[in-house]
């Protein structure tokens, strides 16, 4: 860490600090020192660019450029900052993605939200958002989303018609003679998730796959900015139904650690507890999904069956099956019934049954082993330069878990180690995903006898120490806050603000969110 | 053989006439009724202190304030359900101690079960408040109101008198140094 810290200090910098333990954070006074801070990080090791997030300062007249670099074998990360100029013909900076691959949909992002150009970028078009925001940067302060929205026939229109318009160029530029078509797989394909893909084919033959994943796009940091930190819960969660306890947990810590509240062993325990179940639950629709998506319904059944006792446990403590909102800035939002650790145990002993039958029908299955050993192959480089985390990266062998590398609730109590598998296939991670669940079992189990063990000897109080009081009005802080969820390392910059004009009393804040999927 | 016979009818009927555990009629029965379930609001009108909290933290603004004719207090929630994501955020922030004004947790679950709605309003959680409700809290504040003036007027005509004392005494003190 001292050497990186050194060899960030030998250029132009504001500041270059230490923060929290594995991060060195650091302000580069100009940015045309960005791609050598770059180039010397990734000669030292640091070969992830995880993400690209502008903020934005309309008062100073200034983005903040946040660049998060991560080493994923040793735990060094380092997170720099750059200032560059507000105006939207002057807000220009170098592009990163010719040397990290993995910064290319980020940065395209960061051009349509915020308009940020970035010189040298390959292929720099507009991303994520629909079409009627093209060109009008919406995550700029002070575009007017009230204004906007009372156009909704106008937008609609615009979205058809250019959907048209691609339609029309498409059957321009392939023609009608031959076999080459233009295939829009999803995105209300079942298999398909919110992803569009559109896949040129020559009959039977891919010639191309072009992925839009902006169907679900909400807009959800500006969801944010307008609730209270409570409210901006609900539109968090929503982030993935599937894990959507996680998603909570990450936001959760990122207000915490900007309100400077310390939650208590007991609400940490329990988050652990919640989050795990929120991994199983969705680990189980995916090990569904995976042969689902081969023809084969069985497991999706049976694996939707086990999934309804851990469901149970999360409507038993929340009141909800799927949209829980149980994890509140400050701790875990109810009591604990100590009953629910029973429905708990209940739900582990029906997997662990099933357990045998998933393993010997499934996991050694030959078709899917014929099918899914050679498709799809990363390598461990790939992860490395794509900043690919969760379950492919830990598929291609490369050993990283943010509950192990960066632990936050209670996972420092917990005993437990990193899931790998070797050649990075498909079924690699298939492999790596049923692993993950019987390491969830395990993690559950230990939680369950630490609870346990801490309500009888008085240590904790479960119906008095599920929550510490937060501030309603938050100072104006910095945070990023990084979890493991079901879909790999979730991260979130949290930026407040106080607001200008005194009179308006609560604090305006300009979040931010990015996270990392599993590709 | 014809114990076989015997035994299949038998199994038939069995599966036949017992009840399916399996079945159950989800209008009438909650699969799995928790402590916590959150479900339609109820409003208590009485308990309410119209402090606009719910409003304030609804993330979805399902929530709407019923205007009341009255000087303190004078709003009531309402709740959209068609809107609601029944986060239950409103329940939690309610201020009233110990039970809450506003309430989703263990609430009812058949809202959208029970029959046709071919109407909107079904949709609405209204507190509904009776005219007589009103009409004795209206009485409750004139009566705080006159007592309040009565309260004013007599303080007013202590005051007065107490000043007419002073002002008396003044008068005599000066008349005495003048006597002297």
């Amino acid at each position: 860490m001292e050497k990186l810290k050194e060899l960030i200090g030998t250029f132009d910098v504001a500041y270059v600090e230490n923060y929290k333990k594995v991060w060195i954070k650091a302000k580069l006074n100009k940015a045309s020192d960005l791609l050598g801070v770059a180039q010397a990080l990734k000669d030292e090791g640091l070969k992830s660019l995880v993400t690209v997030s502008p903020t934005d300062f309309p008062e100073e007249n200034k983005f903040e450029m946040n660049y998060f670099f991560e080493d994923l074998l040793t735990r060094r990360n380092a997170w720099i900052k750059v200032d560059i100029p507000r105006e939207l013909d002057r807000c220009e900076i170098d592009s990163l993605t010719p040397m990290f691959p993995g910064a290319n949909w980020h940065e395209r992002e960061a051009y349509s939200v915020f308009g940020v150009k970035f010189t040298g970028h390959p292929e720099l078009e507009y991303f994520l958002i629909s079409q009627d925001y093209y060109g009008k940067f919406p995550f700029r302060k002070g575009f007017d989303w009230k204004a906007h929205e009372a156009n909704l026939i106008e937008n609609m229109n615009t979205i058809f018609e250019s959907f048209e318009n691609e339609h029309v160029e498409n059957e321009k530029r392939i023609g009608h003679a031959g076999s080459r078509t233009m295939l829009n797989w999803g995105p209300t394909h079942p298999a398909s998730g919110p992803i569009r893909l559109k896949v040129e084919v020559d009959g039977e033959d891919i010639i191309s796959v072009k992925p839009d994943i902006g169907y679900v796009w909400r807009a959800l940091e500006h969801l944010v900015e307008e609730k209270d930190f409570i409210g901006a819960l609900v539109a968090l969660e929503r982030i993935c139904f599937m894990d959507n306890t996680n998603s909570m947990l990450c936001y959760a810590q990122a207000v915490e650690e900007i309100a400077g509240k310390e939650i208590t062993p007991f609400a940490a325990m329990m988050r652990v507890v919640l989050g795990e179940i929120g991994r199983i639950v969705s680990h189980l629709m995916g090990m569904g999904g995976f042969f689902n998506n081969m023809g084969l319904m069985t497991l999706f059944m049976w694996a939707l069956d086990v999934r309804e006792y851990f469901l149970d446990v999360l409507e038993d403590y929340s009141g909800a099956r799927i949209a829980t909102a149980s994890i509140e800035p400050g701790g875990v939002r109810y009591p604990l019934d100590v009953n629910l650790l029973d429905t708990l145990e209940k739900a582990i002993q029906k997997y662990e049954d099933t357990r045998t039958e998933f393993y010997t029908i499934f996991l050694k299955n030959p078709t899917m082993k014929m099918r899914a050993a050679k498709t799809g192959i990363i390598t461990a480089e790939e992860v490395e330069s794509f900043a690919l985390c969760g379950i492919v990266a830990r598929a291609s062998g490369v050993k990283t878990d943010i509950r192990l590398d960066e632990p936050y609730a209670a996972y420092d109590k917990i005993d437990m180690d990193y899931m790998t598998a070797e050649n990075g296939s498909a079924m690699n991670r298939f492999e790596v995903l049923f692993k993950e669940m019987d390491q969830s079992m395990s993690i559950l189990k230990q939680a369950i006898a630490d609870l346990r063990r801490g309500i009888e000897s008085g240590e904790y109080d479960p119906q008095k120490d599920h929550m510490v009081k937060i501030p309603k009005k938050l100072p104006a802080g910095e945070a990023i806050s990084r979890v493991e969820w079901s879909r790999g390392e979730l991260m979130i910059h949290l930026v407040t603000q106080d607001t200008i004009p005194p009179e308006d009393q609560s604090a305006k804040r300009q979040p931010y969110h990015d996270g990392r999927a599993p590709a | 053989m014809f114990i076989d016979i015997v035994k299949k009818v038998f199994r038939v009927t069995k599966a036949v006439t017992q009840k399916r555990q399996a079945v159950v009629d989800v209008r009438h029965h909650a699969v799995r009724p928790t402590a916590n379930y959150r479900g339609q609001h109820t409003v208590d009108y009485e308990l309410c202190i119209g402090c606009d909290s719910c409003n304030k933290i609804c993330p979805v603004h399902a929530i709407t304030m019923q205007h009341l004719p009255l000087k303190k207090q004078n709003i009531v929630p309402e709740v959209n359900l068609a809107v609601c994501i029944f986060c239950g955020l409103c329940e939690d922030v309610c201020p009233t101690t110990p039970d809450k004004a506003i309430k989703l947790s263990g609430g009812r679950f058949d809202m959208l079960t029970g029959g046709l709605h071919a109407n909107q309003q079904d949709f609405w959680v209204h507190a509904d408040i009776p005219q007589s409700y009103i009409d004795s809290r209206l009485e409750e504040e004139e009566a705080a109101r006159v007592k309040k003036e009565l309260a004013k007027t007599k303080r007013e005509a202590i005051a007065a008198a107490k000043k007419a004392e002073e002002a008396a005494k003044k008068a005599e003190d000066n008349n005495d140094g003048a006597q002297k």
